[in-house]
């Protein structure tokens, strides 16, 4: 009796987010399936979609390299901020944090001053007498963007992980006879693998469908999946290829995800 | 070892800091360009606070923002009381719905929210503009509710359920017994959501750029529309001036948790 | 002696299809202290939850000073609760965990403080009204949580396993505190704990429980003098059960050999369990003996000697104050009224073989281990 109540607490809920979580999605696929003139039924979208999947190659790779970068350049930080004092981790914390609620536009934009041929990189190699380098509108560019936006989002799970490590299970390692390199690929990468893979998962997900950072750091041939979608949504009016190409974004997003939690689900059981 | 993941940090700090002091260098600059520095001043401060136009837009921003955190966070906190009350397999149903706008990508978030408002004022409703703030107030609220829930439901699921029990043993209806003991319970998840929410909603971009209509913009939709024209120098100054905001308000919470755990130890 | 304050009538309880309680019918007195006695499982919090009406039995009723209060919420109960971890408000002192239930029930602002700084002398926390609950020990806290629930003068407090996180010295303190402010308030007590000598040293009445099912209802010496299935002997205190058979009123044959005994109302050879409760055994010379063993394992426990002795394959545990060493032979006499007979049951054959007496031992402490968490 006293129970139901509090379950009818979670009905609005339920209802706004299959209203507007749900629903939407379905109005996605209402417009991949139907031609943008006449509003009738069509597999046209669709079919149109395997022009794009050279795009869809080149913003998965991007996003892979980015977020195996992230790996390699986060875990050290990562373990490095889970062995401080308790203060430190906190001032570590925060200061990985902060950058994630600054305006990403903006540091992106910053990023230009720096690459531009006429930016700061390039104006202090000329200061001492070297060539300019062409920095910006190149895939590194564009790599470098994705690791700077999304470095935090590696950081911030794998210390959560690594800082839950039992300590006594290195020590019981070491007693076992472990050598450090030893005990590090044989108890602390293992257990990190939860934190590993949410990490990779989060830096993946919005690398793979960003349309500012290819747009203001990339050149014509780093055209990425975000960049078609916005410019069919917002400029090039054909909302129904760009339903489409969503469509087909979120399956990916959904499948590699669901991969992850895969493995991940596995590891759990060992931290556990 | 130790000594290289010291020297590794210290660089990756230098990295993620080194575009903001970029940016906040470029707020004292007399000159128009992040590249060259031409000579100090205030003088885009003092542009910044006579720009209406600016001001409007970060009014909007914190408009929507504040709006959206703090309805997400008051419906996403009941919600929680009625989640965790549900039969496990339907609890666990709702919160892979609230996992679905954390791992879509904020695109596809975008568009389909923008498809169903568009869908449903221009072809149901008859309207000619169909996204209005209204609509983005919706989306700001729609993303913003995970962030509260996952915050929220964890503490709740910590709490004592023995707690709710013994004030209803003592005389409080259900009602009363969440006001006078669970919320104070889980008033840390509270607050952390609703400061994840709002600073997710403040520095939101891409769902807005998709859902906003034309009579109201954010700053973040304004500042993309920047690709074209070059950036006015006093766009830095409000970054340094939320940076600053940002900074001393992630300082005061870390001290309060500190000084909340230190009261904790001593018990 | 006094009236009858609540009844459960033929209650069951069911989990998702799982059976927890399976036809309940008890009565408590009023001014009773009874205590729900059993292990983990047994149903014993169940009932106590059904009782302060955190819980909706499946079928059967519960009944408080003749009215039906299954759907009454337990805001509306006059009956306290003493919660396992005692569920105090971190977020509120000493004095205003206290007074939670006063001022919810919109009782004046005066008499709140009168009967808070009574309720704290009765429990002895005179001067610890603005201590934050996490900077109390956990003795202090279970004090505050009697006080918090006897403040609103209930009459029927419900205890459930209040003293589990105390260490042992404290438990005693405790045992006797709980017992002397029972006296002194004259309220009604039902007490859940899985710890018999807790039960025995406390209760007015013990409600054995076991399965779901009420095992049996008395006052501690009968419960431990007469038990009336193994289960209950095996579960209070230690118990030697054998096979036996009733040959007629008195006289049970057990080992080949006819004891006198104290029992009656058997039918003719009726198979029966023999209780013989190892401080209960006299040890004698081997010729003098009705039976002789031999002693194969001695443990010192202080007070006493646990000797287990085999009888034709048969292993006793018996209590001794004499030692015995092992592989010593040793005869033992027993007494008419040492020897009680129970009808045999579903737990016949379970219990009261010390065969694998140290892994029975090992399984207690682990059990003892589990409840510290």
């Amino acid at each position: 009796m006293k129970k139901n109540n509090s379950i009818l607490l979670s009905t609005p809920y339920i209802l706004w987010m299959v209203a507007f979580t749900l629903i939407p999605l379905g109005v996605v696929g209402y417009y991949a399936l139907t031609d943008p003139d006449t509003g009738v039924f069509t597999w046209s979208n669709i079919r149109e979609l395997g022009t794009y999947l050279p795009v869809f190659g080149q913003s998965i790779m991007y996003s892979l390299v980015s977020a195996l970068i992230c790996l390699i350049l986060g875990y050290p930080v990562a373990y490095y901020i889970a062995h401080r004092g308790a203060v430190m981790q906190k001032i570590l914390y925060m200061l990985v944090m902060l950058p994630m609620c600054m305006s990403f536009l903006l540091r992106t934009l910053a990023w230009v001053g720096l690459l531009q041929d006429t930016g700061i990189i390039n104006n202090l190699l000329a200061a001492v007498g070297l060539p300019r380098l062409q920095l910006i509108r190149t895939p590194a560019a564009v790599v470098l963007g994705m690791v700077y936006n999304y470095l935090p989002y590696m950081i911030l799970p794998l210390y959560s992980t690594i800082v839950k490590i039992d300590h006594r299970l290195i020590e019981a390692a070491e007693d076992l006879g472990c050598t450090p390199a030893e005990t590090f690929r044989k108890v602390t990468l293992p257990l990190s693998m939860p934190g590993i893979l949410s990490g990779l998962t989060m830096v993946f997900v919005p690398a793979v469908s960003t349309f500012y950072i290819s747009q203001k750091l990339g050149g014509a041939d780093t055209v990425l999946i975000g960049d078609v979608i916005e410019r069919l949504y917002k400029q090039g009016n054909n909302a129904n290829l760009g339903a489409a190409l969503s469509l087909l974004l979120m399956i990916l997003v959904f499948v590699c995800t669901g991969i992850m939690n895969r493995l991940g689900g596995d590891e759990e059981a060992v931290v556990v | 070892m130790k000594k290289a993941n010291k020297i590794i940090t210290i660089a990756i700090f230098i990295f993620l800091y080194i575009p903001m002091l970029v940016l906040i260098v470029g707020s004292f600059n007399e000159g128009k360009s992040l590249a060259r520095f031409d000579g100090f001043t205030f003088e885009q401060y003092a542009e910044l606070f006579r720009d209406p136009d600016l001001l409007a837009l970060l009014g909007n921003s914190l408009i929507i923002s504040i709006l959206a955190s703090l309805i997400a966070t008051v419906f996403g906190t009941f919600s929680c009381v009625g989640i965790n009350s549900l039969k496990p397999r339907m609890r666990n149903t709702v919160m892979s719905l609230t996992n679905i706008p954390m791992t879509n990508p904020d695109i596809v978030t975008g568009i389909s929210l923008s498809l169903l408002f568009v869908f449903v004022g221009t072809k149901m409703l008859g309207q000619r503009n169909s996204l209005t703030f209204w609509t983005l107030l919706i989306a700001h609220i729609t993303f913003d509710l995970p962030y509260v829930i996952l915050n929220v439901m964890p503490k709740l699921q910590q709490m004592d359920r023995s707690l709710v029990d013994a004030a209803m043993d003592l005389g409080c209806t259900p009602i009363e017994s969440f006001f006078k003991v669970t919320i104070h319970e889980i008033m840390p998840g509270i607050v952390a959501g609703a400061i994840m929410a709002f600073t997710m909603s403040l520095d939101d971009f891409v769902i807005s750029y998709f859902v906003t209509g034309m009579d109201f913009v954010t700053l973040p939709v304004e500042i993309y529309s920047y690709t074209k024209k070059p950036i006015p120098p006093k766009i830095y100054a409000m970054f340094t001036l939320l940076f600053l905001l940002i900074l001393v308000l992630m300082i005061t919470m870390n001290l309060l948790q500190l000084k909340s755990e230190k009261k904790k130890a001593r018990g | 002696m006094s009236k009858e304050l609540i009844r459960l009538r033929d209650l069951t309880m069911e989990f998702d299809g799982e059976r927890i309680l399976d036809g309940i019918n008890l009565y408590i007195n009023d001014h009773e202290f009874l205590t729900l006695l059993g292990p983990s499982g047994c149903g014993k919090t169940t009932t106590l939850r059904i009782i302060g009406g955190f819980l909706t039995p499946t079928s059967g009723t519960v009944t408080f000073d003749g009215k039906r209060i299954n759907d009454v919420p337990p805001y509306e109960r006059q009956i306290n609760t003493v919660f396992q971890r005692y569920a105090l408000f971190p977020h509120l002192d000493v004095y205003d965990n206290i007074a939670f239930g006063l001022r919810v029930n919109k009782v004046p602002k005066d008499e709140i403080d009168r009967r808070v700084h009574e309720m704290l002398e009765v429990v002895s926390l005179k001067g610890y009204e603005h201590r934050r609950i996490n900077n109390l020990s956990g003795g202090q806290q279970q004090r505050v949580a009697i006080a918090r629930a006897l403040v609103n003068r209930p009459k029927v407090l419900l205890l459930d396993e209040p003293l589990g996180a105390l260490d042992l010295r404290l438990r005693k303190d405790m045992q006797n505190e709980l017992k002397r402010i029972q006296q002194a308030m004259g309220i009604t007590f039902i007490y859940v704990t899985h710890d018999q000598e807790e039960a025995l040293s406390m209760s007015d009445t013990i409600v054995v429980m076991d399965k779901g099912r009420i095992q049996q209802i008395g006052k501690p010496e009968d419960i431990y003098n007469e038990p009336k299935n193994a289960f209950v002997a095996d579960f209070i205190g230690e118990s030697n059960i054998l096979d036996g058979v009733m040959l007629s009123d008195y006289k049970v044959k057990f080992f080949g050999r006819v004891f006198d005994c104290v029992d009656k109302g058997f039918a003719p050879n009726e198979p029966v369990d023999v209780v013989i409760r190892p401080e209960d055994i006299d040890i004698v010379p081997p010729q003098q003996g009705h039976l002789v063993g031999t002693v194969t394992s001695v443990t010192f426990k202080g007070l006493n000697y646990d000797i287990i002795v085999e009888f034709k394959g048969f292993k006793w545990l018996i209590q001794t104050t004499d030692y015995h060493g092992e592989g010593s032979t040793i005869g033992i006499r027993l007494n008419p009224e040492d020897i009680h007979i129970m009808k045999k049951s579903e737990y016949s054959g379970m219990f009261g073989d010390y065969s694998s007496y140290s892994a029975e031992y090992d399984e207690l402490t682990e059990d003892a281990g589990d409840e510290e968490e």
